[in-house]
């Protein structure tokens, strides 16, 4: 098929509507009225809510380490300081999220405002990242001098085998879990939910974004 | 009231393009109302802040192009609409187009709908006919990158057309 004729068929599919497509008036009107906000500005609310939390847990856990500091045992002290640390990092994706929603315009040309968007979906899949980091030291927090002196073989090994597979489970998911891995069964298994879904064709945009700017020919 | 009047207005005037663009990212019938719905919705919060320096058909194919290509990221559309209307703004009559012409169509819309996002949306603008610069104002890109990308999805579409012949 040739230009022209593409043209013609677009130009006779304009007649079509010309004669075909019906406007209710009413329902237009009923638009202006609704009073809801955009889907972007409803997701302020809950991000708000997060970082409040975040941050009244991360206020909490550093005024425990530094009222402790002195007397708690290290195991506490490196779990919390290492907890608080990635707290700190997952709220800071959370304020990185609100500065993009509220940078983004619709009416900004279109490349630039689905990168956006396609980025504010996609660094979710960073906080996921930072708890599942976060995961050895909920087994580390607790240990103390009395439980070393009076425990078991059999206690510490199976504390040693559990901290040891939750660090290696931990970082390799913390390496792993990228677009390039999409494919894999772990990563269909772990991102499975429909909630998932528009994070991970996020990914795929923004790799399509990379090729469509770096078209040449 | 008069903002609501000239909303209205200038919808009706532009009715074709939108439902061009909503049918290009949404085939299921449901969900290409709920685009139409959220263009409109989305359009409207903008109205008042467009700034009448610049042309109005590229606000209004940046809005409708930007919305329909993050609604078409999602999922489960339907549960995501703010608030669906229970009845369609703009809708189709039981038309007297020939077969063929309907045929065609329904090609060319299938062959549109295979393209990437990004690249239905150049193919789109270039069929209602905007010239290279304004497409590159609408996207974001230069002059020489939408010519670029014009000719290969020309190609593309040919190379479709031609293996549907064989």
């Amino acid at each position: 098929m040739q230009d022209t004729e593409l043209i013609n068929l677009w130009k006779s599919y304009d007649k079509k509507l010309e004669e075909n497509l019906l406007f209710n008036k009413k329902n237009a009107e009923q638009i202006t009225e609704l009073k809801v906000q955009s889907l972007l500005a409803s997701m302020r609310p809950t991000k708000i809510f997060t970082i409040i939390i975040g941050l009244v847990w991360v206020g909490f856990v550093d005024l425990l380490i530094i009222n402790l500091f002195l007397v708690a045992n290290p195991f506490f002290l490196i779990s919390a300081i290492i907890q608080v640390l990635l707290t700190k990092l997952a709220i800071g994706i959370y304020l990185y999220q609100l500065i993009l929603i509220h940078q983004v315009d619709i009416s900004e040309p279109i490349v630039e405002t689905q990168e956006k968007l396609a980025r504010l979906k996609s660094s979710t899949l960073w906080v996921t990242r930072f708890l599942f980091l976060q995961l050895p030291v909920w087994t580390t927090f607790y240990i103390n001098e009395s439980m070393l002196e009076n425990g078991n073989i059999f206690l510490f090994a199976l504390q040693l085998v559990v901290t040891l597979t939750l660090i290696f489970i931990a970082v390799w998911l913390f390496i792993n879990i990228k677009y390039e891995n999409r494919e894999k069964k772990w990563f269909q298994f772990l991102f499975s939910g429909s909630e998932w879904t528009p994070i991970i064709k996020s990914l795929e945009f923004i790799n399509d974004l990379k090729v469509f700017r770096n078209e040449t020919h | 009231m008069k903002l609501q009047a000239d909303f209205v207005k200038t919808i009706e005037g532009n009715k074709g393009i939108i439902y061009k663009i909503a049918r290009s990212y949404c085939k299921d019938p449901d969900d290409k109302q709920d685009l139409i719905q959220e263009i409109l919705f989305q359009l409207w919060k903008s109205f008042d802040k467009f700034d009448s320096s610049y042309k109005f058909s590229t606000w209004m194919y940046r809005i409708a192009l930007n919305v329909s290509i993050s609604f078409y990221r999602k999922e489960r559309l339907r549960q995501q609409i703010n608030q669906p209307l229970p009845e369609s703004v703009l809708y189709l009559k039981e038309d007297n187009t020939t077969k063929d012409l309907n045929n065609n169509l329904d090609q060319l819309h299938q062959f549109i709908q295979e393209l990437k996002e990004l690249d239905r949306a150049i193919i789109i603008l270039y069929l209602e006919g905007s010239n290279q610069q304004d497409i590159g104002e609408i996207l974001g890109l230069t002059v020489t990158n939408v010519s670029t990308k014009v000719s290969r999805i020309k190609e593309r579409l040919k190379q479709k057309y031609s293996s549907l012949n064989k």
